[in-house]
Formats: C-alpha cells, structure tokens, sequence
C-alpha cells in the first residue's frame, strides 16, 4: 500500500514547529503592509511586531495560497511516490482550497498512479488546527487515506469556532463578515460574540457588554456545546493578548477540570482580517 | 415648619353658617386657588428632597398636574360639582408627571368617581367621595409607602370625616382637612426613616397639603396672592410669511379634546376607529383615542371645517386648537424658531419595533438616536414629562410595540399611566432609572428577534445585572448612612446610598468608583455638563493603576445635575 502524508496550509495557525514535530508539509499564505512589496508568511514576522505594527494604523493585505505553489509541494510528494490528503483552509474565507484543487487535478494527471484527496476543513486557525490534529490521530491508529478522508469530513460540522474580536472594523475592512452582520450599533464597550458556521462563514450571535464578559461568554458556549465538556481537546488563539487566553483557558479548567492543549498565536495571515485583540475558542461540540 | 392657615379673612357678611353645600363654581375658584398656593410654594416643596441633591421637583410636578386639571376647566360652566371634579381630575390625568403628579391626579380621579353623580357635595358626600379618591391613591402605586403623600390624604380624609356632625359645615370640613393634613405631614419622618435622617417631610404630603390648604383659604375668602397661572404662550404667528399670496399647501394641524354627550351619542359605545376612518379620508397623521367620555384627536387636514362639523354630532369641544402648517412650514424655512413642531406625517410602513426615550441633554440625545430611538422626549430630574407628551411622542410612531425608557424614577408613573392609556401600540415602559440603565439596556437589545418579551426580557436582565451610582453637589449638611456630609462637598451614591462625601471632587469620584468596581470589570462614565476633562484623564489613570483588568469608558451624555453618573457591570 502506498504511504500517504496529511498536507495543510498556514491558516491552521499552527506554528512551523509544531507543523514540522507532526510531520506536516504545509503551503503559506503571505501578507504584506499596504505600501509595501515585501511579501511575508506566518512565522517570517513574530505576532507581537505585527499586531503592533496594525495597533499604530497598518493596513496588512493577504494572498490566498495560489496553484502554483501547491503544485510544487504536491508534486514532490508525488515524486516521493506517497498520496496526499489536503484539508483546506475554510473556503467560505479564501480561494486556497480552489488553488489546491487546480493543482491537485495537474499533479494527478501528470502522475496517474498519485491519489490527492481535498476536504474542505470550512474551518480556520486553531480550528483548522483541531480539525488537522484529530485527523492525524486518526492516521496514527493506521486508518487508510479514505478512511481520514472520511473521518476528516465527518468532524467538520462539530468543529466550534467560538470567538470574540476588540473592534469589528477589521473584519469589516476585510469583507470577511457581511454588512448586516457587521452592522451593530455604536455603543461603547459592546463585544461581539461571533462564530463561524456550516458554511464556514463568520456570523455574529450575540452582543455582550465588555470584554470580561464577551470571555466569560465564550467559556459559556463550551459548557453549552462540547460533546464532552469535562475531556475535550481545547485549542485557543489569540491576536496578542495572551492574558484573556489564558483567563479563558482557567474559566474553562475551574469549571470542567479541562487543559486546553495549545494556546497559539492568530498568525498575521487571519490576523489581518481579525484585528488584535481577537480571542477564540476550538472545540468538538454537537454542533457549531 | 408647616403653618396651616388660621387667617381671620373671613368676609362679613358670606354665609355664616359656612355653607351646606358645595358646588361646581366654587370647586372651581378652590381649586385654583390651590394652585396658586402651591406654585407660591413650589421651590420650598423642591428642596424637601431626601438626598442633598438639586434634583428635586416633586412641586414643580404636582404644580403642572393640577394646573393641567385648571386648564381643563377653563371653558367649563357648570355648577355641578360632579361635573367641575370630573372635568378637574381627568385635565390632571392627563398632565400628570412624577410620581407625585400621577399619585395627586389619581386622588382626584378617585374623588370623582366617589361624588357618584351628585350635583352639590354636602360634607357627608364630600367625605365619602375623598376616601374613594384616597382608595384610588393607594390603588395606584405597587406597594404603597406611609410616610407619604398618601399617608397625608388617608390620616387627613379620615381625620375630618371622623368629625362630621351635623353642625359641620363645607368650610368647617376643609378646615380639619387642612389642619390634620399639616399635622400628619410633620409626622412623616416618624413613618419613614429616610425623611428622618434627612431631617425633612415628605414632598408630596406637603405639595398635597398646599393644595388643600389654598382649597380651605378659598372658602375662608382669601385672595391668594403671586400665584397667577403662567400667561398662555404667545401665538406661533408673529412674523410670518403666510401672506395675501400663499399658497395653503400644508393644511392645518388640528387638535382638540371632544367632550361625548349622552344626548348626541352613548359616549360608552363611541366607535373611535370609525372616527379615524373618517379623519383618515380628509386628512393624515391621524391620531384619536378616548378616555372615559373623552376623546382627544389629532389630524393634519385642508378642511378643519370638516372635523368641526363632524365632531359635533358626537358632542362639544372642550379645547379646540388650528394652527397653519404652512405659517409653521413658511416660517422655518425662514429660520424662525418653531414653538410647536408639526406632527410629522407617520411612515407608511409599520415597524415591528420601536423606542422612545427620555432624555435631558443633547448628549444624551445624540447617544439615544445613534442606538436607534425613534422618539426623545425631554425631561427628567428637572421636568418630568407629563402622560400626555408620552402619549403624543406615541401617537408620533407607527410600530407594534414601543419600548419606554426613561431617566428617572420619578419619570416611570407617568410612561406607565400613558402606556395604560395608549392603545395603538403594544408598550413595554422599562424601569430604567437613569441615562445609564438606558445605555445598558437598548445597546444590548437585539431587534432581529420576533418576539417582544424576549427583547423585553433581555433587557431587564442587562439593567438587573448593573449597578449606577451618582456624583452630584451637595446642597445641604447632613448624616447619611453614617457618612458625613457638608454643605458644598460632593458626595456619591451607590443606587439610593450615600458611600462617600469629600471636599475634593475627583476623590468622590475615584472612591465611588473603586467601590462600584468591587467584583466587576467594566464601569461606564456619563459625563455631565458639569463634567471636567482634566478630572477624567486623572480617574482613568487611578483607575488603571488599581484595576488593570477593567475597562472605563466615558461617554459625553450631557446631563444636568451629575457631573458624573457610572454605571458598573
């Protein structure tokens, strides 16, 4: 039987190390500063420069992962005659998924014998994270690449993005959230409470007062929600306010008695749409 | 502190035996002359305000109640005294503002009904219809409290009919009732701590009480002097540029208050939607409700002739008011200042939701609006708006349901008696006492939802989940709650709680502040007119030194007596 490898791209907010511990081989998406040629990706500029550099005014611009760069990482699988499985950065929020496809489809046809399989994660940063770790898990027990395949699809609609943002302009600027969904009053202090839903699209529910509470809100939706809310696997990312990630993580602890596993950075390439300030939330729930 | 009058005026010569009977012409004169001796009073029943802050009005409320009821009068001709008090009590439910305006109207609505029919009130009638008006009184708050207005008028009523006999006469009657009204106002603080500790009686039972004492001065021949009922306001038309050659494009905003009559109708059955069918096909901005037997409408029409003449066949017009949209129009286009604005034409489209509030300061306004109110109404711990102007910033609306926020307790009487009244919309009046519980409150709502009680619901649980507190002057020395306080200090107020008075203003603030913050993480500062930037700045910085974890917002809201008032979540 042919070897097979898990492949993802930067949007999983999963850092180098930990993509290259997994054994991950992943595709970058890039950012640069509006005025600006430099091209960068996640790891080329640390969080806390880059969400400083957005505080003082910078516009950051991001780029999908294009055909071309997947066709070059795919191919030298191909060449190493192993199968690939792509779980894909949401395609409610970039194109990367139709580039990985478009190169899928050339690689494949370039190597008969190749089989590329692409899932639609409809997930993003520590989400996506979550979703790529329980799939690797899967393939750990020694399941085939269909059967992560199918596993892998099986776990999008309980993947729970919860999250909350420090000021929806960013979102707004960014066209990653809808104009009505953007609309929401003009009061001070007002925290959205938003997550992403089936298809994979960033809603708002709920408006809170303060930032304590739009916290103290997300805890609450893993009570709610999580399939198993006193052994769930917890992601957090955070846009560089560590301190509220790490409140979350204890509100959640003293609670259900539950570590969250990775406390990770919103890398720029989500970051740019999110703002800093952006504090979500991964689980397994019942539903989104 | 209190004298009732034992003034020897009586005229020689009036009917010794101090009249049998009352009637409608003389109920008249008494009642103005109430009013005048509590307007003379006013500013003295203002200040017996609990806390030692400007904010009283409870005279200035009972005042434009009772003047309200005097208004109605003005056209009235009867010596029927069921008439006159019916007349009398409905103007004042209608003017009604502040608790005390509402409670004071309410008394005189139950009095009404109590001279069940009579024509002239010998004591025992009399008698008998007051305790009905103080049933009513009672009837009308949640859980009545003594040491009040109400306590006043029950000791008082029960007081003088306990002494009718049959030598008594209406003056004698008037005479205990005013003499036992004084006495069981300066036995108020007895029944109620919080006059104690503030070493004051309770405003209402002695706006109440120079109401009944102008009665009794009436009757005793006195004129009572520097009360004149303020000069009617001036006619809108001074400089207009409605000329020879206008063209009348606007109509006539028409208002007026139709009195039903048995003999031209059954005012009971009187069908006010055929009335705004009718109104409907000769004009727009068509508002007609009915209380009792009388129905007050509204309509913007080319033809005010037409209502006129169709208005009569149901009855007479107590008031009548046609005024020129045009001249209105004309003149604002010219820059004039507008007295009265004209009723915009109501939107086509009913809206599912709506929001009035009441606010007293532009910045307040401002903050209304951005969060989406349809309607402002202005007033507060200054002016309390009476049931009428929240009847007519309703009637304003077209929406299913209509959420009332007003700005002081004081204000929620009169949003609620209106909300009772009003039947075009379905009204939920929130029990948002200040700026802040309003803020709070409308900036979490969430109008997508469909259902109105949920909406309701929500944001009575944001305002229950908040504290407020107040940084105000002080007006007065005092011992309050063990805090002491001196004339001139700021002090501040935790809900109805002094916690802290001091020399040194930002110190007030900073210690309610920190206080308010115990246990929360978000405090919410409405700066008031009286508000001091640099203040401000060294707050945000003592507060973000002590408590890093929490987040301070000021808002520029405008008000007037609170320099400050905070809201803690």
């Amino acid at each position: 039987m042919r070897e097979f490898v898990i492949y993802a791209d930067s949007a999983c907010d999963m850092s180098p190390e930990i993509l290259a511990k997994w054994g991950v081989p992943y595709s970058s998406l890039t950012f640069r500063f509006d005025g600006e040629d430099k091209e960068y990706a996640n790891g080329d500029m640390v969080s806390t420069e880059f969400y400083d550099r957005m505080r003082k005014g910078g516009v950051a611009k991001t780029a999908a992962v294009n055909s071309e760069m997947f066709r070059e990482g795919f191919e030298k699988l191909a060449l190493e005659n192993k199968d690939i499985l792509y779980l894909g950065f949401s395609s409610g929020l970039s194109t990367t998924v139709n580039s990985a496809r478009i190169a899928a489809k050339e690689v494949c046809e370039a190597h008969p014998e190749c089989k590329i399989l692409i899932v639609d994660t409809l997930s993003a940063s520590a989400g996506y994270g979550l979703m790529l770790r329980a799939v690797l898990d899967k393939k750990e027990e020694g399941a085939s690449l269909e059967e992560c395949a199918d596993y892998a699809e099986s776990l999008v609609l309980g993947n729970c993005h919860w999250f909350t943002v420090d000021d929806l302009v960013y979102l707004k600027r960014g066209g990653r959230i809808s104009p009505t969904a953007a609309f929401f009053g003009n009061a001070m202090g007002i925290k959205p409470v938003m997550h992403m839903d089936n298809e994979g699209h960033l809603v708002n529910v709920n408006k809170v007062r303060g930032r304590r509470t739009a916290v103290a809100a997300l805890a609450d939706k893993y009570t709610e929600l999580a399939v198993t809310p006193d052994k769930g696997r917890i992601f957090i990312s955070h846009g560089d306010c560590e301190a509220d990630a790490k409140l979350l993580a204890k509100m959640i602890e003293d609670k259900h008695g539950v570590k969250t596993e990775i406390i990770t950075d919103v890398g720029p390439v989500i970051g740019a749409h999110s703002g800093p300030g952006t504090l979500a939330l991964f689980f397994v729930g019942r539903e989104r | 502190m209190f004298k009732s009058d034992k003034s020897k005026k009586k005229k020689k010569g009036e009917d010794a035996k101090g009249l049998k009977y009352l009637g409608g012409m003389l109920l008249s004169k008494m009642a103005a002359g109430g009013a005048a001796l509590l307007r003379r009073n006013a500013e003295k029943v203002n200040n017996l305000n609990v806390f030692p802050v400007p904010d009283g009005d409870t005279g200035d409320n009972m005042r434009m109640t009772i003047e309200s009821g005097i208004a109605a009068l003005e056209t009235l001709e009867t010596d029927d005294i069921a008439e006159v008090m019916k007349v009398l009590s409905h103007g004042m439910l209608l003017g009604a503002r502040g608790n005390s305006g509402v409670i004071l109207s309410q008394f005189f609505a139950g009095t009404y009904k109590g001279l069940d029919g009579v024509e002239k009130a010998d004591p025992q009638a009399l008698g008998k219809a007051l305790e009905k008006g103080v049933e009513q009184a009672y009837g009308s708050v949640m859980t009545p409290t003594e040491g009040t207005i109400l306590t006043v008028a029950r000791e008082a009523v029960e007081y003088a009919n306990s002494r009718i006999n049959e030598a008594s006469t209406i003056r004698s009657y008037f005479a205990d009732l005013a003499r036992e009204m004084h006495d069981s106002l300066e036995r108020t603080p007895e029944l109620l701590s919080t006059l104690k500790e503030a070493g004051v009686v309770d405003s209402g039972g002695a706006g109440l009480f120079y109401i009944i004492d102008g009665f009794n001065r009436v009757l005793n021949g006195e004129e009572i002097e520097g009360g004149d009922a303020p000069a009617p306001k001036a006619s809108t038309v001074l400089n207009t540029s409605f000329n020879a050659d206008s063209e009348m494009t606007y109509g006539y905003c028409t208002e007026a208050l139709l009195q039903l009559q048995n003999k031209k109708c059954d005012p009971e059955k009187f069908d006010v939607d055929a009335l705004k069918v009718f109104l409907s096909a000769i004009g727009d901005s068509v508002v007609a409700f009915k209380t009792e037997s009388i129905v007050k409408l509204h309509v913007h029409t080319l033809t005010p002739e037409k209502v006129l003449e169709h208005c009569r066949k149901y009855g007479e017009f107590l008031t009548v008011k046609i005024e020129n949209m045009s001249v209105q129009h004309t003149d604002l286009e010219n820059g004039e200042k507008q007295a009265e604005p004209a009723t915009p034409p109501k939107p086509k489209e009913k809206k599912k939701y709506a929001v009035v509030a009441v606010c007293n300061g532009e910045g307040v306004e401002d903050l209304y609006r951005e969060l989406g109110a349809d309607e402002i109404i202005y007033g507060g711990q200054t002016h309390n708006p009476s049931t009428n102007e929240f009847l007519d910033a309703f009637s304003r609306i077209y929406a299913e349901h209509i959420f009332v926020f007003p700005n002081n307790g004081n204000v929620l009487m009169a949003a609620q008696q209106a909300a009772d009244i009003y039947k075009d919309a379905a009204v939920h009046v929130l029990a948002s006492k200040n700026i802040g519980m309003g803020y709070v409150a409308l900036s979490t709502a969430d109008f997508s939802c469909e259902d109105a009680a949920m909406i309701e619901q929500g944001m009575k649980e944001a305002m229950q989940s908040i504290i407020s507190g107040y940084v105000s002057p002080s007006i007065r020395d005092a011992d309050l709650n063990g805090v002491h306080i001196k004339n001139g200090d700021t002090i501040g107020i935790i809900e109805k709680e002094v916690v802290v008075s001091s020399q040194n203003r930002l110190e007030a603030a900073h210690v309610l502040a920190s206080l308010m913050l115990e246990g929360r993480y978000m405090l919410t500062v409405f700066c008031g007119k009286e508000a001091d930037e640099m203040e401000q700045m060294a707050l945000t910085e003592i507060l973000a030194e002590a408590r890093p974890d929490a987040e301070i917002y000021f808002i520029p809201a405008g008000q007037d007596i609170y320099p400050y008032i905070f809201v803690a979540e």
